[in-house]
């Protein structure tokens, strides 16, 4: 009941950012554009940062630490430097490019009406494959604080961030994104750091035992392939470059007011993330000891909410597990309506004629996709499911943002081979990991942290086909606005 | 009766392929004979003529050949006779027709072994698509040339009271005075700059922030002003001077007219993909049909409003250029009633190709 208090609490609160942010920020001074000129790099920082860390960092992170052990902390690392890989390789660029999102920068770029819808589409299957581990954490936590059943809580988490979107959250999102990443950072760490006072003496030493076998070793192993060089590459892979071409992330840069600033706001972000990553593997060592028996039988995506309740008992175990609920709410809310935004985006500017009412539509369109998809996922673990949107990610977006903001020799029907190749490879690994189990081995690697070879291929098969043909004219002075520095 | 049932329709494929033909043929033409689509037309005149070879030419040389290369001389006498005559010359196996755009001689069509009845009809299409090129840079080009008026256009009525109101308060409070001739040599500055077609929302909102505390030391302060702006939308480009001219509108139509205090506010919010600019005042408002008058007579053609009797060429202006740079469903949206104060709504979206502020 605390829990469900303290959600509802959250949600009225980044209600009232959304609803009053903007009109708090400015006011009828005269000097209102001084202030408003710009928004700081601090706040954009957190604003990214916030949208950034969701269901998979608040739950899934700790959860598939407790099963496959310390090395899915690899996960956590990728998820941190694909910024640096952002702020080296595109924050500057793409602003520059004026692009507010990729298919735009497509647009800039290739000047081809085709790939432009291409990459909507692939929006499309990134954030659905994003947004479904959304949702699966929400039903998770809603079913552990309340009881409900867990579709009653996917359907609900719908239907709240459907409402909030259309009550106004599409208007100032930098406040209320920039406020959540405060509410989840504060609230994971607070309980943490309560938790690892509490636990006692034995508990931290046997949560901090290392032996470099089997839990502790310090490689990621995935579906117990008995591979986990080629598994932690692969993760490493896909969370690295995944994050350069994450939609939602790419059009936060739009914000900036410069290039400079751009990059600037990349490497705050990598400081947050930094910050924040600290706090779920706490979790997952504090797991280790007191809540092992999820392993076997239970969801492990829930060890978070679940491990206060096991350390403290009482009335401070319960508060405290409204808080973390409440965190991982925040996850939730603020991750998925950044997502449903650019899925709605996409859906009714790329793929058909823009207008409001139908903005509206594709918010709720997406939703109910996404929530239909969720229905079936509650065996899928959120950091699995995240890390595939990264790998559809990694092998599209990133190889399409890289070679066209470095290379002038990419051509549209390069960039759309590439695009293709990367798609249909990446989502159906994804598929086969799913619906087949080939056993231990390298192939179940590569099924099921595909972008180990999906990453290069794209790139390989964009680079080839570009060189086949002729770059247009205007690409040279396409790129070269990219990078000069005055613009 | 039976006869004309029987008799054979034309084949409907056929017409199709050839209106589709005709159509690719106006598109490949659409930046003129110099344009990048040349080759491109001529190949499919080729196919559409099935002739040997198809030569465009414009009046300093030759522009695109589809087909084997002419004999220079050949093809240089056949041209020289069709602009001497302006009418079609056959020089076998070579016909031309000379193209005609807006009345004057400006190129030749010519084609090798190709049908001549079929060379007329054809000239005559290229020359009309040419002819709309023409019109198109030319619609571009007023464009331009209205914008320039706008920028050039900063009222005499508005320079005078500018500089009275300065004047006046030299003396009494002379560090507002200063202010004042700041903001005011900002708004010159920016109204006169001279530099590309785009500017960000931030610099448009520095415009009209000088020009509203200009207009506000005018008003003795009985004027509100509120500016709601959603970081986010900031550094996106729009066309330059857009929100100015509205704000310019409802302090001239709205607010000069009312007696009393009076408001104006502008908030500004991303929607998706879309950047919303809203730009409210509670002045006398007007008749929705001279909104919509407004609107109807883009076109730069100035709407006299039966109150003022002032012209408000700017709505008109923005509306159009809105429309020039982002398509038809991008115009200006006016919500107004009289004594109800007057809303305009800009809503474009955040990125278009070509569309960058300098």
């Amino acid at each position: 009941m605390t829990a469900l208090l303290a959600i509802g609490l959250l949600f009225a609160a980044s209600m009232a950012i959304g609803v009053y942010g903007v009109r708090a920020t400015r006011s009828t001074t005269p000097d209102f554009l001084v202030a408003s000129r710009r928004v700081s790099p601090g706040w954009n920082a957190m604003a990214i940062a916030g949208e950034y860390v969701s269901a998979a960092s608040v739950l899934g992170l700790a959860g598939l630490m407790l099963k496959n052990g310390i090395g899915t902390l690899w996960y956590a690392v990728g998820f941190t430097a694909g910024y640096v890989a952002v702020a080296a390789l595109v924050a500057g660029p793409m602003r520059r490019s004026g692009a507010y999102t990729v298919p735009d920068f497509a647009d800039y770029r290739l000047g081809s009406e085709r790939i432009r819808k291409l990459c909507a589409v692939i929006v499309l299957v990134i954030m659905w494959l994003y947004l479904v581990p959304q949702f699966k954490g929400a039903g998770v936590v809603l079913h552990l604080v309340s009881g409900t059943p867990y579709w009653v809580g996917v359907v609900l988490a719908g239907a709240v961030v459907t409402a909030s979107i259309a009550a106004g959250g599409m208007r100032s999102a930098t406040y209320v994104q920039g406020f959540h990443y405060v509410v989840k950072l504060l609230f994971i760490a607070v309980p943490a750091v309560f938790l690892v006072a509490h636990a006692g003496d034995g508990a931290r030493t046997e949560a901090l035992r290392m032996d470099v076998s089997d839990w502790s070793r310090p490689l990621l192993d995935l579906e117990s392939s008995g591979q986990p060089l080629l598994a932690t590459w692969s993760v490493l892979l896909a969370t690295t470059l995944g994050a350069v071409g994450l939609p939602h992330v790419i059009m936060r840069f739009h914000t900036s007011a410069s290039a400079w600033m751009a990059r600037r706001v990349a490497v705050g972000v990598i400081v947050l993330l930094g910050v924040f990553y600290l706090f779920p593997a706490v979790y997952g060592l504090l797991g280790r000891v007191f809540t092992p028996e999820l392993v076997d039988g239970g969801d492990t995506d829930t060890v978070t909410v679940v491990l206060p309740g096991e350390i403290v008992p009482g009335t401070w175990g319960s508060v405290l597990t409204a808080v973390v609920a409440a965190g991982a709410f925040a996850a939730f809310l603020s991750t998925s309506s950044g997502l449903l935004m650019a899925l709605a985006g996409g859906l009714s500017h790329d793929l058909t004629r823009p207008s409001v009412p139908r903005l509206r539509l594709a918010v709720a369109a997406g939703a109910l996709v996404a929530v239909l998809l969720s229905l079936p996922a509650q065996r899928v673990d959120i950091n699995v499911a995240v890390g595939w949107a990264f790998a559809v990610a990694a092998s599209t977006f990133c190889p399409l943002l890289v070679l066209g903001i470095w290379w002038r020799g990419l051509t549209p029907a390069g960039a759309a081979a590439g695009l293709a190749a990367g798609v249909c490879a990446a989502t159906g690994s994804a598929l086969a990991s799913v619906l087949t189990d080939p056993g231990p081995g390298w192939l179940v690697v590569l099924l099921a942290q595909p972008a180990a070879w999906t990453v290069p291929l794209a790139f390989a098969v964009m680079i080839g086909v570009s060189l086949l043909g002729r770059p247009p004219e205007w690409a040279e002075r396409a790129v070269l606005r990219l990078h000069s520095p005055n613009a | 009766m039976l006869d004309r049932m029987r008799r054979p329709r034309p084949d409907e494929g056929m017409t199709i392929r050839v209106l589709t033909v005709v159509q690719d043929i106006d598109t490949d033409l659409r930046h003129g004979l110099g344009g990048r689509g040349a080759p491109s037309a001529a190949r499919r005149l080729r196919r559409l003529l099935a002739a040997q070879a198809v030569v465009l030419a414009g009046l300093d040389g030759t522009v695109a050949v589809a087909g084997p290369d002419p004999d220079p001389d050949e093809l240089a006498a056949l041209l020289a006779q069709t602009y001497e005559n302006g009418t079609p010359a056959h020089r076998p196996p070579w016909s031309a027709v000379p193209l005609i755009v807006a009345g004057e001689l400006s190129g030749a069509l010519a084609v090798r072994e190709g049908a001549e009845a079929e060379l007329a009809a054809v000239g005559t299409l290229v020359s009309r698509s040419l002819d709309h090129a023409a019109l198109r840079r030319a619609r571009g080009r007023i464009a331009q040339a209205e914008l320039r008026t706008l920028r050039a256009q900063i009222s005499p009525h508005f320079l005078h009271n500018a500089l009275s109101v300065i004047g006046a308060r030299i003396r009494t409070d002379p560090a507002r005075a200063r202010t004042l001739l700041n903001d005011f040599a900002d708004y010159l500055r920016y109204s006169f700059s001279a530099q590309g077609d785009y500017a960000t929302v931030a610099d448009e909102l520095q415009a009209i922030q000088t020009y509203l505390e200009l207009q506000r030391a005018r008003f003795d302060d009985r004027m509100e002003l509120s500016v709601r702006m959603a970081p986010e939308i900031l550094p996106v480009a729009i066309p330059f001077l857009v929100i100015q001219p509205i704000v310019e509108n409802a302090v001239r139509h709205g607010l000069e007219p009312k007696p009393g205090p009076g408001s104006i506010s502008v908030s500004g919010f991303g929607e998706g993909p879309l950047c919303v600019i809203e730009i409210e005042d509670d002045g006398v408002g007007m008749e929705p049909e001279f909104a919509q008058a407004i609107l109807a007579g883009s076109g730069g053609r100035a709407v006299v409003s039966p109150d003022t009797g002032r012209a408000s060429v700017g709505l008109a202006n923005v509306d159009q250029r809105l429309r020039t740079v982002y398509g038809p469903e991008y115009g200006l949206v006016i919500e107004t009633a009289r004594g109800g104060g007057t809303k305009v709504v800009i809503r474009v979206p955040r990125f278009m190709r070509g569309v960058v502020a300098n």
